[in-house]
Protein backbone atom coordinates (compact mmCIF):
# COMPACT_ATOMS: atom_id res chain seq x y z
CA UNK A 1 0.00 0.00 0.00
CA UNK A 2 3.36 2.05 0.48
CA UNK A 3 3.02 4.58 3.46
CA UNK A 4 1.23 7.47 1.81
CA UNK A 5 -1.15 8.88 4.38
CA UNK A 6 -3.85 9.18 1.50
CA UNK A 7 -3.86 5.74 0.78
CA UNK A 8 -3.72 4.71 4.39
CA UNK A 9 -7.66 3.80 4.47
CA UNK A 10 -8.65 3.91 0.84
CA UNK A 11 -11.62 4.55 -1.03
CA UNK A 12 -12.76 5.89 -4.15
CA UNK A 13 -15.84 8.23 -4.88
CA UNK A 14 -17.05 9.25 -8.35
CA UNK A 15 -19.69 12.33 -9.99
CA UNK A 16 -21.37 12.25 -13.32
CA UNK A 17 -23.48 14.66 -14.23
CA UNK A 18 -26.33 13.99 -17.12
CA UNK A 19 -29.49 16.14 -18.19
CA UNK A 20 -31.20 17.20 -14.93
CA UNK A 21 -29.11 14.51 -12.93
CA UNK A 22 -26.01 13.89 -11.59
CA UNK A 23 -25.11 10.65 -9.78
CA UNK A 24 -22.52 10.37 -7.02
CA UNK A 25 -21.33 7.02 -6.51
CA UNK A 26 -18.65 5.39 -3.87
CA UNK A 27 -16.77 2.37 -2.97
CA UNK A 28 -18.01 0.78 0.63
CA UNK A 29 -15.04 -0.50 1.89
CA UNK A 30 -13.26 0.55 5.44
CA UNK A 31 -9.48 -0.75 5.65
CA UNK A 32 -6.01 0.10 7.46
CA UNK A 33 -3.49 -0.54 4.77
CA UNK A 34 -4.04 -4.31 3.45
CA UNK A 35 -6.79 -4.99 6.23
CA UNK A 36 -10.22 -4.82 5.33
CA UNK A 37 -12.56 -3.97 8.63
CA UNK A 38 -15.63 -3.09 7.41
CA UNK A 39 -17.66 -3.28 4.13
CA UNK A 40 -20.49 -1.22 4.83
CA UNK A 41 -18.75 2.04 5.34
CA UNK A 42 -20.35 4.43 2.47
CA UNK A 43 -18.31 7.70 1.93
CA UNK A 44 -21.87 10.11 0.96
CA UNK A 45 -23.06 12.73 3.97
CA UNK A 46 -25.65 15.11 3.98
CA UNK A 47 -28.79 16.02 1.32
CA UNK A 48 -26.57 17.87 -1.33
CA UNK A 49 -24.46 15.10 -1.37
CA UNK A 50 -21.22 15.42 -0.08
CA UNK A 51 -18.64 12.83 0.23
CA UNK A 52 -15.24 12.42 1.53
CA UNK A 53 -11.96 9.60 0.88
CA UNK A 54 -9.39 8.54 2.20
CA UNK A 55 -8.28 9.08 6.06
CA UNK A 56 -11.73 8.10 7.72
CA UNK A 57 -11.11 9.93 11.09
CA UNK A 58 -10.69 13.31 9.39
CA UNK A 59 -13.57 12.22 7.11
CA UNK A 60 -15.84 12.27 9.91
CA UNK A 61 -14.28 15.36 11.61
CA UNK A 62 -14.86 17.49 8.63
CA UNK A 63 -18.21 16.13 7.25
CA UNK A 64 -19.38 17.10 11.39
CA UNK A 65 -17.66 20.54 11.21
CA UNK A 66 -19.21 21.07 7.75
CA UNK A 67 -22.54 20.10 9.53
CA UNK A 68 -22.26 22.55 12.05
CA UNK A 69 -21.67 25.31 9.93
CA UNK A 70 -24.38 24.47 6.67
CA UNK A 71 -26.79 24.39 9.77
CA UNK A 72 -25.75 27.91 11.39
CA UNK A 73 -26.04 28.93 7.79
CA UNK A 74 -29.80 27.54 7.43
CA UNK A 75 -31.01 29.04 10.63
CA UNK A 76 -29.90 32.46 9.79
CA UNK A 77 -30.66 32.66 6.66
CA UNK A 78 -33.65 30.57 7.24
CA UNK A 79 -33.70 29.33 2.95
CA UNK A 80 -31.83 25.97 2.28
CA UNK A 81 -28.21 25.92 1.47
CA UNK A 82 -27.78 26.05 -2.73
CA UNK A 83 -24.41 23.72 -4.14
CA UNK A 84 -22.56 26.13 -4.89
CA UNK A 85 -22.36 27.83 -0.94
CA UNK A 86 -21.52 24.20 0.37
CA UNK A 87 -18.86 23.99 -1.96
CA UNK A 88 -17.28 27.27 -0.53
CA UNK A 89 -17.82 26.54 2.55
CA UNK A 90 -16.06 23.26 1.92
CA UNK A 91 -13.04 24.61 0.64
CA UNK A 92 -12.88 27.22 3.15
CA UNK A 93 -13.10 24.89 5.73
CA UNK A 94 -10.09 22.50 4.33
CA UNK A 95 -8.08 26.08 3.88
CA UNK A 96 -8.24 27.07 7.36
CA UNK A 97 -6.23 23.82 7.87
CA UNK A 98 -3.56 24.94 5.00
CA UNK A 99 -0.55 23.89 6.95
CA UNK A 100 -1.79 20.92 9.18
CA UNK A 101 -4.16 19.83 6.60
CA UNK A 102 -7.26 17.48 6.89
CA UNK A 103 -6.41 14.13 4.68
CA UNK A 104 -9.63 14.22 2.85
CA UNK A 105 -10.92 14.65 -0.68
CA UNK A 106 -13.99 16.34 -1.66
CA UNK A 107 -16.65 15.74 -4.11
CA UNK A 108 -19.71 17.63 -4.52
CA UNK A 109 -22.53 17.38 -6.38
CA UNK A 110 -25.76 19.82 -6.10
CA UNK A 111 -28.84 19.88 -8.13
CA UNK A 112 -31.41 23.20 -8.00
CA UNK A 113 -34.88 21.84 -8.63
CA UNK A 114 -36.17 24.75 -9.69
CA UNK A 115 -33.96 25.27 -12.65
CA UNK A 116 -32.61 21.49 -13.20
CA UNK A 117 -29.17 22.95 -12.90
CA UNK A 118 -26.59 20.38 -12.15
CA UNK A 119 -23.51 20.91 -10.39
CA UNK A 120 -20.57 19.16 -9.79
CA UNK A 121 -17.26 19.89 -7.47
CA UNK A 122 -14.07 18.47 -6.46
CA UNK A 123 -11.66 19.50 -4.37
CA UNK A 124 -8.11 18.49 -3.02
CA UNK A 125 -7.31 17.99 0.50
CA UNK A 126 -6.19 21.92 0.96
CA UNK A 127 -9.46 23.20 -0.71
CA UNK A 128 -8.73 23.80 -4.50
CA UNK A 129 -11.73 25.25 -6.11
CA UNK A 130 -12.32 23.72 -9.53
CA UNK A 131 -15.01 24.22 -11.99
CA UNK A 132 -18.47 22.60 -12.44
CA UNK A 133 -17.49 19.61 -14.52
CA UNK A 134 -18.82 16.73 -16.46
CA UNK A 135 -16.84 14.22 -14.48
CA UNK A 136 -14.70 13.97 -11.13
CA UNK A 137 -13.06 11.20 -9.29
CA UNK A 138 -11.48 11.60 -5.84
CA UNK A 139 -9.32 8.25 -4.25
CA UNK A 140 -7.22 5.44 -4.39
CA UNK A 141 -8.57 4.34 -7.92
CA UNK A 142 -9.18 7.62 -9.33
CA UNK A 143 -6.85 7.05 -12.09
CA UNK A 144 -8.78 3.89 -13.27
CA UNK A 145 -11.91 5.45 -13.50
CA UNK A 146 -10.99 8.68 -14.58
CA UNK A 147 -10.27 6.49 -17.73
CA UNK A 148 -13.01 4.62 -17.49
CA UNK A 149 -15.27 7.21 -16.99
CA UNK A 150 -14.56 9.17 -19.85
CA UNK A 151 -15.22 6.80 -21.97
CA UNK A 152 -18.88 6.05 -20.70
CA UNK A 153 -19.72 9.84 -20.13
CA UNK A 154 -21.88 11.37 -22.84
CA UNK A 155 -23.33 14.89 -22.88
CA UNK A 156 -27.23 14.91 -21.76
CA UNK A 157 -27.57 11.45 -20.61
CA UNK A 158 -31.22 10.57 -18.56
CA UNK A 159 -30.57 9.25 -15.30
CA UNK A 160 -30.92 5.82 -16.09
CA UNK A 161 -27.98 6.09 -18.74
CA UNK A 162 -26.08 7.90 -16.12
CA UNK A 163 -26.84 5.23 -13.17
CA UNK A 164 -25.29 2.80 -15.75
CA UNK A 165 -22.19 5.08 -16.93
CA UNK A 166 -21.68 5.71 -13.76
CA UNK A 167 -22.15 2.02 -11.35
CA UNK A 168 -19.88 0.63 -14.84
CA UNK A 169 -17.01 3.03 -14.56
CA UNK A 170 -16.91 2.61 -10.60
CA UNK A 171 -16.97 -1.19 -10.69
CA UNK A 172 -14.37 -1.69 -13.04
CA UNK A 173 -12.29 0.88 -12.01
CA UNK A 174 -11.98 -0.69 -7.97
CA UNK A 175 -10.89 -3.89 -9.62
CA UNK A 176 -7.52 -2.38 -10.46
CA UNK A 177 -6.60 -1.20 -7.03
CA UNK A 178 -6.62 -3.56 -4.04
CA UNK A 179 -7.74 -0.59 -1.50
CA UNK A 180 -11.18 0.30 -2.44
CA UNK A 181 -14.12 -1.89 -3.84
CA UNK A 182 -16.14 -4.50 -1.75
CA UNK A 183 -19.16 -2.82 -3.38
CA UNK A 184 -20.63 0.18 -4.23
CA UNK A 185 -23.27 2.65 -3.80
CA UNK A 186 -24.94 5.01 -6.19
CA UNK A 187 -26.79 7.63 -5.41
CA UNK A 188 -29.02 9.23 -8.64
CA UNK A 189 -30.62 13.11 -8.00
CA UNK A 190 -33.22 14.49 -10.13
CA UNK A 191 -35.47 17.22 -9.40
CA UNK A 192 -37.87 15.20 -7.72
CA UNK A 193 -36.07 12.51 -6.24
CA UNK A 194 -32.82 10.82 -4.90
CA UNK A 195 -32.83 7.34 -5.54
CA UNK A 196 -30.36 5.30 -3.55
CA UNK A 197 -29.04 2.02 -5.27
CA UNK A 198 -26.30 -0.72 -3.89
CA UNK A 199 -24.42 -2.17 -6.41
CA UNK A 200 -23.17 -6.03 -6.25
CA UNK A 201 -19.27 -6.28 -6.64
CA UNK A 202 -16.32 -7.83 -6.08
CA UNK A 203 -15.81 -8.55 -2.44
CA UNK A 204 -11.98 -9.24 -2.48
CA UNK B 1 27.67 -48.35 -10.88
CA UNK B 2 31.20 -50.19 -12.26
CA UNK B 3 30.90 -48.33 -15.50
CA UNK B 4 30.56 -45.07 -13.34
CA UNK B 5 33.22 -45.59 -10.89
CA UNK B 6 35.62 -46.15 -13.97
CA UNK B 7 34.84 -42.77 -15.36
CA UNK B 8 35.70 -41.21 -12.03
CA UNK B 9 32.30 -40.74 -11.01
CA UNK B 10 31.62 -40.16 -7.21
CA UNK B 11 28.60 -42.07 -5.58
CA UNK B 12 25.27 -40.79 -4.27
CA UNK B 13 26.72 -39.61 -0.53
CA UNK B 14 28.98 -37.22 -2.18
CA UNK B 15 26.02 -35.55 -4.00
CA UNK B 16 27.53 -31.85 -2.91
CA UNK B 17 31.27 -32.50 -4.18
CA UNK B 18 29.94 -34.43 -7.31
CA UNK B 19 27.79 -31.12 -8.41
CA UNK B 20 31.23 -29.43 -8.30
CA UNK B 21 33.37 -31.66 -9.62
CA UNK B 22 35.12 -31.38 -12.57
CA UNK B 23 35.41 -34.75 -14.24
CA UNK B 24 32.08 -36.00 -13.91
CA UNK B 25 29.63 -36.87 -16.89
CA UNK B 26 29.93 -33.23 -17.97
CA UNK B 27 28.13 -33.51 -20.85
CA UNK B 28 25.41 -31.48 -20.13
CA UNK B 29 27.47 -28.94 -18.25
CA UNK B 30 29.62 -28.10 -21.33
CA UNK B 31 26.46 -26.70 -23.33
CA UNK B 32 25.18 -25.06 -19.87
CA UNK B 33 27.70 -24.76 -16.70
CA UNK B 34 26.24 -24.81 -13.81
CA UNK B 35 25.33 -21.73 -11.74
CA UNK B 36 27.70 -21.11 -8.59
CA UNK B 37 29.11 -18.85 -6.92
CA UNK B 38 32.17 -18.47 -9.32
CA UNK B 39 30.56 -18.35 -12.39
CA UNK B 40 27.35 -15.98 -11.32
CA UNK B 41 28.69 -13.34 -14.26
CA UNK B 42 27.75 -15.76 -17.34
CA UNK B 43 24.33 -15.82 -15.62
CA UNK B 44 22.94 -12.92 -14.13
CA UNK B 45 24.59 -9.24 -14.48
CA UNK B 46 25.56 -8.48 -11.18
CA UNK B 47 25.11 -4.77 -9.89
CA UNK B 48 27.68 -2.15 -10.48
CA UNK B 49 28.33 -1.64 -7.16
CA UNK B 50 30.35 -3.34 -4.38
CA UNK B 51 27.60 -4.05 -1.50
CA UNK B 52 24.57 -5.39 -2.75
CA UNK B 53 23.17 -5.72 0.37
CA UNK B 54 23.64 -2.63 1.69
CA UNK B 55 22.61 -0.81 -1.65
CA UNK B 56 19.23 -2.77 -1.34
CA UNK B 57 18.79 -1.84 2.06
CA UNK B 58 19.02 2.09 0.92
CA UNK B 59 16.52 1.61 -1.58
CA UNK B 60 14.19 -0.41 0.63
CA UNK B 61 14.56 2.43 3.27
CA UNK B 62 13.58 4.83 0.76
CA UNK B 63 16.64 7.15 1.11
CA UNK B 64 16.77 9.66 -1.67
CA UNK B 65 12.83 8.71 -2.70
CA UNK B 66 13.82 5.94 -4.80
CA UNK B 67 11.61 3.16 -2.96
CA UNK B 68 11.68 -0.71 -4.61
CA UNK B 69 9.05 -2.16 -2.27
CA UNK B 70 8.78 -6.12 -1.90
CA UNK B 71 5.59 -7.30 -0.53
CA UNK B 72 4.47 -10.58 0.14
CA UNK B 73 1.28 -9.32 -0.39
CA UNK B 74 -0.32 -12.97 -1.43
CA UNK B 75 -2.21 -15.54 0.24
CA UNK B 76 -1.10 -19.23 -0.03
CA UNK B 77 -1.26 -22.31 2.18
CA UNK B 78 -0.40 -26.12 2.36
CA UNK B 79 -1.07 -28.42 4.65
CA UNK B 80 -0.36 -32.62 4.98
CA UNK B 81 -3.27 -34.92 5.76
CA UNK B 82 -4.48 -38.57 5.56
CA UNK B 83 -4.43 -38.62 1.76
CA UNK B 84 -1.17 -36.32 0.62
CA UNK B 85 -0.85 -32.76 0.75
CA UNK B 86 -3.05 -29.78 -0.12
CA UNK B 87 -2.24 -27.04 -2.00
CA UNK B 88 -3.90 -23.58 -2.27
CA UNK B 89 -2.89 -20.28 -3.73
CA UNK B 90 -4.51 -16.80 -5.12
CA UNK B 91 -3.73 -15.54 -8.07
CA UNK B 92 -3.12 -11.65 -7.48
CA UNK B 93 -0.26 -9.50 -8.31
CA UNK B 94 0.07 -5.56 -6.62
CA UNK B 95 2.73 -3.01 -7.08
CA UNK B 96 2.17 -1.06 -3.98
CA UNK B 97 -1.82 -0.21 -4.61
CA UNK B 98 -2.40 -1.10 -7.98
CA UNK B 99 -3.43 -4.55 -9.07
CA UNK B 100 -1.05 -5.70 -11.80
CA UNK B 101 -2.81 -8.71 -12.48
CA UNK B 102 -5.25 -10.83 -11.52
CA UNK B 103 -3.90 -14.19 -13.16
CA UNK B 104 -0.53 -14.83 -11.52
CA UNK B 105 0.20 -18.52 -11.50
CA UNK B 106 1.57 -18.93 -7.67
CA UNK B 107 2.14 -22.91 -7.87
CA UNK B 108 5.32 -23.94 -9.77
CA UNK B 109 4.88 -27.25 -11.41
CA UNK B 110 8.72 -27.92 -10.45
CA UNK B 111 7.76 -31.52 -11.79
CA UNK B 112 5.39 -34.01 -11.72
CA UNK B 113 5.97 -34.96 -8.34
CA UNK B 114 7.09 -31.76 -6.85
CA UNK B 115 4.89 -28.16 -6.22
CA UNK B 116 6.71 -25.07 -5.43
CA UNK B 117 4.49 -21.44 -4.43
CA UNK B 118 5.25 -18.55 -4.81
CA UNK B 119 4.91 -15.53 -2.76
CA UNK B 120 7.48 -12.43 -1.97
CA UNK B 121 9.42 -11.40 -5.83
CA UNK B 122 7.75 -13.20 -8.52
CA UNK B 123 10.85 -13.27 -10.78
CA UNK B 124 12.91 -14.65 -7.51
CA UNK B 125 10.71 -17.01 -6.85
CA UNK B 126 10.03 -17.99 -10.68
CA UNK B 127 13.74 -18.16 -11.53
CA UNK B 128 15.14 -20.03 -8.40
CA UNK B 129 12.31 -22.59 -8.05
CA UNK B 130 13.24 -23.31 -12.21
CA UNK B 131 17.02 -23.63 -11.28
CA UNK B 132 15.40 -26.34 -8.42
CA UNK B 133 13.97 -28.23 -10.82
CA UNK B 134 17.14 -28.42 -13.06
CA UNK B 135 19.16 -30.00 -10.20
CA UNK B 136 15.96 -31.85 -9.49
CA UNK B 137 16.72 -33.64 -13.13
CA UNK B 138 20.19 -33.91 -13.07
CA UNK B 139 19.75 -35.86 -9.14
CA UNK B 140 17.23 -37.97 -11.39
CA UNK B 141 19.30 -38.68 -14.08
CA UNK B 142 22.51 -39.23 -11.94
CA UNK B 143 21.20 -41.70 -9.43
CA UNK B 144 18.37 -43.01 -11.41
CA UNK B 145 15.46 -42.38 -8.45
CA UNK B 146 13.67 -39.42 -7.37
CA UNK B 147 15.07 -36.82 -5.58
CA UNK B 148 13.30 -36.76 -1.69
CA UNK B 149 11.43 -33.53 -0.92
CA UNK B 150 14.30 -32.77 2.04
CA UNK B 151 17.00 -32.95 -0.53
CA UNK B 152 15.19 -30.59 -3.19
CA UNK B 153 14.12 -27.70 -0.28
CA UNK B 154 17.59 -28.10 1.04
CA UNK B 155 18.93 -27.59 -2.68
CA UNK B 156 17.04 -24.29 -2.46
CA UNK B 157 17.54 -23.42 0.61
CA UNK B 158 21.39 -23.63 0.20
CA UNK B 159 21.05 -21.66 -2.94
CA UNK B 160 18.96 -18.93 -1.56
CA UNK B 161 21.84 -18.85 1.23
CA UNK B 162 23.89 -17.83 -0.72
CA UNK B 163 22.53 -14.14 -1.61
CA UNK B 164 21.00 -13.56 1.98
CA UNK B 165 20.98 -9.89 3.01
CA UNK B 166 21.14 -9.37 -0.97
CA UNK B 167 17.37 -8.32 -1.55
CA UNK B 168 16.04 -11.81 -2.80
CA UNK B 169 12.55 -11.65 -1.47
CA UNK B 170 10.78 -15.39 -1.64
CA UNK B 171 8.84 -17.67 0.83
CA UNK B 172 7.71 -20.54 -0.86
CA UNK B 173 6.61 -23.99 0.38
CA UNK B 174 8.33 -26.94 -1.72
CA UNK B 175 5.64 -29.69 -1.32
CA UNK B 176 6.66 -33.75 -2.53
CA UNK B 177 5.55 -36.94 -2.30
CA UNK B 178 8.72 -39.20 -1.52
CA UNK B 179 9.34 -43.01 0.06
CA UNK B 180 8.93 -41.32 3.30
CA UNK B 181 5.19 -39.87 2.12
CA UNK B 182 3.73 -36.89 1.74
CA UNK B 183 6.50 -33.99 2.67
CA UNK B 184 5.95 -30.53 3.02
CA UNK B 185 8.93 -27.54 3.49
CA UNK B 186 8.76 -24.22 3.91
CA UNK B 187 11.75 -21.94 2.32
CA UNK B 188 12.45 -18.83 2.57
CA UNK B 189 14.80 -15.91 1.33
CA UNK B 190 16.79 -15.76 4.82
CA UNK B 191 17.61 -19.22 4.50
CA UNK B 192 15.19 -20.81 6.48
CA UNK B 193 14.02 -23.86 5.87
CA UNK B 194 11.50 -25.62 7.91
CA UNK B 195 9.08 -28.74 8.05
CA UNK B 196 5.76 -29.16 9.50
CA UNK B 197 1.95 -30.09 8.87
CA UNK B 198 0.50 -27.08 8.20
CA UNK B 199 1.67 -23.65 6.78
CA UNK B 200 0.41 -20.55 4.54
CA UNK B 201 2.64 -17.32 3.33
CA UNK B 202 1.53 -13.86 2.58
CA UNK B 203 0.12 -10.56 3.61
CA UNK B 204 -3.26 -12.77 3.94
CA UNK B 205 -1.80 -15.61 5.85
CA UNK B 206 -3.19 -14.53 9.08
CA UNK B 207 -6.53 -15.21 7.71
CA UNK B 208 -5.67 -18.23 5.99
CA UNK B 209 -4.45 -18.73 9.65
CA UNK B 210 -7.43 -19.11 11.66
CA UNK B 211 -9.71 -20.83 9.20
CA UNK B 212 -7.27 -23.63 9.14
CA UNK B 213 -6.50 -23.92 12.54
CA UNK B 214 -10.31 -24.01 13.06
CA UNK B 215 -11.44 -27.41 11.31
CA UNK B 216 -7.56 -28.59 10.54
CA UNK B 217 -7.84 -32.79 11.76
CA UNK B 218 -5.10 -35.12 9.68
CA UNK B 219 -7.80 -37.66 9.36
CA UNK B 220 -9.96 -35.27 6.90
CA UNK B 221 -11.41 -36.66 3.57
CA UNK B 222 -9.97 -35.45 0.35
CA UNK B 223 -13.35 -33.63 0.02
CA UNK B 224 -12.94 -32.06 3.36
CA UNK B 225 -9.69 -31.13 2.99
CA UNK B 226 -10.48 -29.52 -0.39
CA UNK B 227 -13.18 -27.51 0.87
CA UNK B 228 -11.15 -26.41 4.03
CA UNK B 229 -8.53 -24.93 1.53
CA UNK B 230 -10.37 -23.26 -0.69
CA UNK B 231 -12.56 -21.35 2.32
CA UNK B 232 -8.84 -20.56 3.67
CA UNK B 233 -8.18 -19.00 0.77
CA UNK B 234 -11.47 -16.84 0.10
CA UNK B 235 -11.46 -15.64 3.42
CA UNK B 236 -8.32 -14.53 3.40
CA UNK B 237 -9.16 -13.19 0.02
CA UNK B 238 -12.22 -11.49 1.60
CA UNK B 239 -10.18 -9.55 4.03
CA UNK B 240 -6.98 -9.08 2.65
CA UNK B 241 -6.60 -6.20 0.18
CA UNK B 242 -3.45 -7.84 -1.69
CA UNK B 243 -5.38 -11.32 -2.45
CA UNK B 244 -7.98 -12.53 -4.30
CA UNK B 245 -8.91 -12.84 -7.93
CA UNK B 246 -8.50 -16.63 -8.46
CA UNK B 247 -7.82 -19.77 -6.13
CA UNK B 248 -6.11 -22.62 -7.67
CA UNK B 249 -6.25 -26.09 -5.54
CA UNK B 250 -3.70 -28.77 -6.14
CA UNK B 251 -3.57 -32.31 -4.55
CA UNK B 252 -0.39 -33.98 -3.80
CA UNK B 253 -1.01 -37.43 -3.93
CA UNK B 254 1.44 -40.77 -4.14
CA UNK B 255 1.12 -40.81 -7.67
CA UNK B 256 2.18 -36.85 -8.31
CA UNK B 257 0.21 -33.63 -8.07
CA UNK B 258 -3.50 -33.45 -9.59
CA UNK B 259 -4.43 -30.11 -10.02
CA UNK B 260 -8.29 -29.76 -8.74
CA UNK B 261 -9.36 -26.98 -9.56
CA UNK B 262 -9.02 -22.82 -10.42
CA UNK B 263 -12.20 -20.68 -9.93
CA UNK B 264 -12.88 -16.92 -9.23
CA UNK B 265 -13.01 -16.23 -5.61
CA UNK B 266 -15.55 -13.96 -5.97
CA UNK B 267 -18.20 -16.53 -6.70
CA UNK B 268 -17.40 -18.74 -3.51
CA UNK B 269 -18.04 -15.41 -1.92
CA UNK B 270 -21.12 -15.22 -2.82
CA UNK B 271 -22.09 -18.72 -2.76
CA UNK B 272 -20.95 -18.87 1.13
CA UNK B 273 -22.85 -15.68 2.33
CA UNK B 274 -25.90 -17.48 0.36
CA UNK B 275 -24.91 -21.18 2.82
CA UNK B 276 -24.18 -18.33 5.56
CA UNK B 277 -20.73 -19.30 5.78
CA UNK B 278 -19.84 -16.14 5.16
CA UNK B 279 -20.66 -12.58 6.19
CA UNK B 280 -20.91 -9.37 4.37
Amino acid sequence: MGDDIMSYNGGVALAMKGKECVAIACDKRYGVQNKTIATNFTKIFQYVLFENVSFFLKVQTVSERLRFRTNLYELREQRKLKPLVLYNMLTNLLYERRFGPYFVYALVIGLDPKTGETYVFDSDNIGAISDNVNLATVGTASDYIFGLGELFFKPNMNADELFEATSQALLNGVDRDSASGWGAVVYVVEKDKVTVRELKGRQD
Amino acid sequence: MALACTLGFKSNDDFNRSLQSEKTDNHIDEFCPKLNIENIAQFITLPPYADPAQYMKMVNDNVDRIRIQFLKGTTTLAFKFRNGVMVAVDSRATAGGFIASGEVKKVIEINPYLLGTMAGGAADCAFWERVLARHCRIYELRNKEKISVAAASKILANMVFEYRGMGLSMGTMIVGWDKRGPGLYMVSDDGERISDNMFSVGSGSIYAYSILDATYKYEMSTADAIDLARRAIVHAAHRDAASGNIVRIYHMKETGWEKIEEKDTNDYMYQFREDKTMNF
